[in-house]
């Protein structure tokens, strides 16, 4: 089954071709660059360019591929969570397509994209995992009880991971976005530099915060010249304080699921340290661990072709009123709008 | 020819379809937060009720503001995405023109408005050649006053945010202002007709490349072009 993903939650516009598991194209075009100007993602901005790119990164799709319309399947699309004006972008030109196409339709959410981001990359993750999907927007733990089928255990109370690496960027003059900044300086420095908080690490829940993580940090070092700071410890020390409370609550939620593998998806796993530092703790558990191919990573298409291509075999599809809903919940399949 | 014609750029959307200069067919609904719900379902409402399938129609025309802004990325990705999809042309059209047009018989100075949000309009004059309006001056987006502190002679004010204004408008202009039927607005039929002279001369718009008449910017966006004009200032 050829299905076409299209994915607009957030600032990449990208859309892709999967044939049953196979990614045939893959187009995305960050707005990266456009947005560090404003020193984070202005959704206004991240709205517009959607509009001027999606035609542009749909027909580079197919191109690359070497399909045609005609070929396609079905079409999917990121249509719950996200930035309202940017799903919005998405969910238009993905019903536009499957109107003119005559093909199903399914709307994916963003989460979903993002866990099925690890088992397109590793078709034997075993089921049931656990997977953390950490990006700029996100930092949730999901027990992934059979394909799309889903517990939400933990979620973060204030800001996502990504978004805790962009403002101490910020603080630190760094520039946006956070991670990759942060990362490189980091292997400059000291990690046991200074004593920063593990928040709720001790706590039972699988919740995240990482709001008082960073406030620690700018306390601990506002008011003084940025020339004296010691930038590459300061990196070090808060990348590895996020790192550490991520691999903690995702070993406990592994722990307590019983569940012998665990998936990190979402751009913040790419960061090489929580690579390195999730392999060696999962190591020590006996649980494997499995990361996306790194242009999965970051929000991407192919991912939510993929989970398209899975509600479609289980006979779920969306009408053409499909609607896009920023905050929509995690649901499992045939659980809409119910309790499952 | 036969065209779809769209329109999302005020509360009211609409799409309707033309066969020539022939209206076969008009659809409207109040749009509060459901552009995007039910556009291609009242799509296919009109292409239905008009005998006709999506590859069966000549071309598409769209709406592409001044107007709501979330309305139109609506509308216009829908439009360019269904061009693109079943590879016919399409022309991007003023909204504010799809207002103007209903009058086109009057011979005094038309003002169509769209609402702005906030207590502001977006406008324009326009003023009936013969079969087609020409357009005067620049787009307008400001409040009441600002607007009808341009109009020095007779001016026909239209669209629904002309009936709401419709008091500050006459305490300015007294005698000047008169206004069309409070139902007048967009429609796309008028959309579609409006395209017609664009395709007969060869001038339909690039599908990948069309995007909204915004007339504005973001805060932020505003906010950061004054303080790169300020750094380069000093």
């Amino acid at each position: 089954m050829l299905v076409l993903g299209i994915e607009t939650s957030c600032d990449e516009t990208a859309a892709a071709l999967v044939a049953d598991g196979t990614i045939l194209s893959n187009v995305i075009a960050s707005q990266i660059d456009l947005h560090a100007r404003f020193g984070g993602i202005v959704p206004e901005v991240a709205s517009r360019k959607h509009v001027e790119a999606i035609g542009y990164v749909i027909q580079e799709a197919f191109d690359s591929a070497g399909k045609t319309h005609t070929e396609v399947d079905a079409i999917a699309v990121t249509s719950k969570y996200g930035l309202i004006g940017s799903l919005i972008v998405g969910v238009s030109a993905a019903k536009a397509m499957a109107y003119a196409l005559k093909v199903p339709l399914i709307g994916i959410h963003h989460i979903e994209g993002h866990i099925f981001a690890n088992i397109l990359s590793n078709p034997g993750t075993p089921l049931p995992h656990v997977c953390l999907t950490v990006s700029g927007g996100h930092t949730m733990l999901v027990h992934v009880k059979e394909l799309c089928q889903y517990e939400v255990m933990g979620n973060t109370l204030d800001d996502a991971a990504g978004e805790a690496f962009d403002k101490i960027s910020k603080f630190l003059g760094l520039g946006f976005p956070g991670g990759p900044a942060i990362e490189s300086l980091a292997t400059q420095g000291n990690r046991a530099a200074f004593n920063l908080p593990r928040p709720l690490g001790r706590s039972r829940s699988f919740d995240f915060s990482f709001s008082g993580l960073k406030t620690s940090v700018v306390n601990m070092f506002k008011g003084r010249d940025r020339e004296t700071l010691p930038l590459p410890d300061i990196a070090a020390s808060f990348q590895q304080a996020v790192v550490d409370v991520l691999v903690s609550k995702t070993l406990q939620a592994a722990l307590h699921k019983g569940v012998s593998a665990v998936s990190i998806t979402g751009g913040v796993s790419i960061n090489s340290r929580l690579r390195e530092d999730f392999s060696a703790a999962c190591g020590r558990q006996g649980l494997q661990v499995f990361f996306p191919r790194r242009d999965l990573c970051t929000d991407n298409a192919a991912m939510v072709a993929a989970a398209g291509a899975a509600r479609l075999k289980y006979g779920e599809m969306s009408q053409l009123d499909l609607n896009a809903i920023p905050n929509a919940p995690l649901e499992s399949i045939g659980c809409a709008g119910k309790h499952c | 020819m036969r065209v779809l014609g769209i329109d999302t750029a005020n509360l009211t959307n609409t799409i309707g379809l033309i066969d020539g200069d022939r209206m076969v067919t008009d659809f409207a609904w109040e749009a509060r937060d459901n552009s995007l719900q039910r556009i291609i379902i009242s799509t296919d409402l009109v292409l239905k009720r008009g005998g006709l399938t999506l590859a069966e129609i000549d071309g598409l025309a769209v709406g592409i503001g001044p107007g709501s802004w979330t309305g139109l990325r609506v509308g216009v990705t829908v439009a360019k995405t269904l061009a693109y999809a079943v590879n016919k042309p399409i022309c991007g059209i003023s909204s504010l023109e799809a207002i103007a047009y209903q009058a086109r018989s009057a011979s005094i100075l038309l003002c169509p408005l769209v609402d702005a949000g906030r207590e502001n309009v977006y406008s324009a004059f326009y003023r009936a050649r013969g079969k087609t309006l020409a357009m005067e001056g620049d787009y307008y987006v400001g409040n009441i006053k600002g607007l009808t502190e341009r109009v020095k002679e007779p001016a026909l004010f239209l669209g629904k945010p002309a009936h709401l204004y419709r008091r500050a408008i006459t305490g300015e202009l007294g005698d000047l202002a008169s206004f069309g039927s409070p139902s007048d607005t967009s429609s796309g039929c008028v959309v579609a007709l409006l395209s017609l002279p664009r395709f007969a001369a060869g001038a339909a718009d690039d599908a990948f490349s069309l995007v909204p008449l915004y007339l504005g910017e973001s805060l932020a966006q505003a906010l950061l072009r004054r303080k790169e004009t300020e750094a380069r200032d000093e």
